[in-house]
């Protein structure tokens, strides 16, 4: 008996665990994003819920490139610090849940994009360097949220050394601790930001403008783990 | 020795093909803009400009064009350097290749003549 019900816990939790989410068209999980074609984005300050007080920063000085290399106009990050904070619009945290189509009268913008750094852990034992981001791009027209995705990421910081035995191990461990506390987290941020905006759908300034409708979109929360090699990806 | 350097090649040539060229080439923009936004200082700003510049004038991205933006930055660091006349002939070019750059350049000339 004791038996039968371990193997019915067994196959019921092999069950659960094969949840399939069925795989969607860009066109259809980014309809929004299809229909009103924004061109111009605006980044938003980073809303920062992390104990990281410097994550706010790595983030809002490495938006730009990924979405430009999608093929949008980003509006440029220094000016738009500049006239966000003389328009006392620096704080992000009060338009999330509001109308933004004061920036699109400001700054010509179609999209206002958010970004909530919710977690920004790091263990320099592991050399991992958790973090949780969720980015929502909403239209300054209708106030629609066009795409929006959030992911746990793990940036493995670890450094690969040559030489094996218990020596070279201990080597390894104290080089990716160092390493770790070092780590360029602009880096980290980086590649979050390009492995998290590589769903967007192509804009105006990319070839594939239009024509991705059919690609599979990627899921709209999820959990990777990136290495360093990762960042040598712009898009 | 020679195979296995022609291998090599074989390889990366191979490998290189499966990537899509991005559309802009940035350089080290990211370690520079944010050490300006860090440190505002006087080398981190000489730093930034050389990367502006150096984007300016080295596009290997598949657009050819300089990147949404940078002239505008570029020009807005410049004019509050001073250096007025390059300033707004920098954000004259922005709105030249990117006309919705008007709304916001406009408004940012305006602010800085109060």
């Amino acid at each position: 008996m004791k038996k039968i019900i371990v193997v019915f816990v067994i196959v019921a939790l092999a069950i659960s665990s094969c949840k399939v989410v069925e795989p969607v068209k860009k066109s259809v999980a980014y309809k929004g994003m299809y229909d009103q074609k924004p061109l111009a984005i605006l980044i938003m300050p980073p809303i920062n819920k992390s104990n990281n007080v410097d994550a706010k920063e790595y983030f809002h000085s490495t938006l730009n490139v990924p979405v430009c290399n999608a093929g949008y106009y980003t509006i440029p990050p220094f000016i738009s610090m500049e006239i966000l904070k003389k328009e006392s619009a620096y704080d992000a945290e009060m338009f999330i849940n509001n109308p933004v189509n004061k920036f699109g009268e400001i700054f010509g913008a179609d999209v206002a994009l958010f970004t909530i750094i919710h977690k920004w852990d790091k263990s320099a034992l592991a050399a991992v360097v958790i973090i949780e981001v969720e980015y929502i791009f909403k239209s300054t027209s209708t106030g629609e949220i066009l795409y929006q995705r959030k992911g746990l990421v793990n940036y493995d910081t670890s450094v690969q050394v040559q030489g094996g035995g218990l020596a070279g191990a201990l080597i390894g461990m104290a080089a990716s601790a160092i390493n770790t506390a070092a780590t360029k987290y602009v880096d980290v941020a980086r590649a979050c930001n390009a492995y998290t905006l590589i769903d967007i759908p192509a804009g105006k300034y990319n070839t594939k403008n239009g024509l991705d409708g059919e690609e599979l979109a990627g899921q709209k929360e999820f959990t990777i783990r990136l290495g360093k090699n990762y960042t040598n990806v712009y898009y | 020795m020679k195979k296995l350097l022609m291998m090599l090649l074989v390889v990366v040539s191979v490998a290189s093909c499966t990537v899509q060229k991005p559309l802009y080439s940035w350089y080290n923009y990211n370690a520079t803009s944010y050490s300006y936004l860090k440190n505002a200082n006087e080398a981190s700003t000489q730093q930034l400009l050389e990367s502006y510049q150096k984007i300016i004038e080295k596009q290997k991205g598949s657009r050819a064009t300089v990147p949404p933006g940078v002239y505008a930055d570029y020009g807005f660091l410049l004019l509050k350097l001073n250096k007025t006349t390059e300033g707004k002939s920098m954000l004259a070019k922005e709105m030249e290749i990117y006309p919705e750059s008007k709304v916001f350049i406009e408004r940012i000339l305006k602010m800085l003549e109060k």
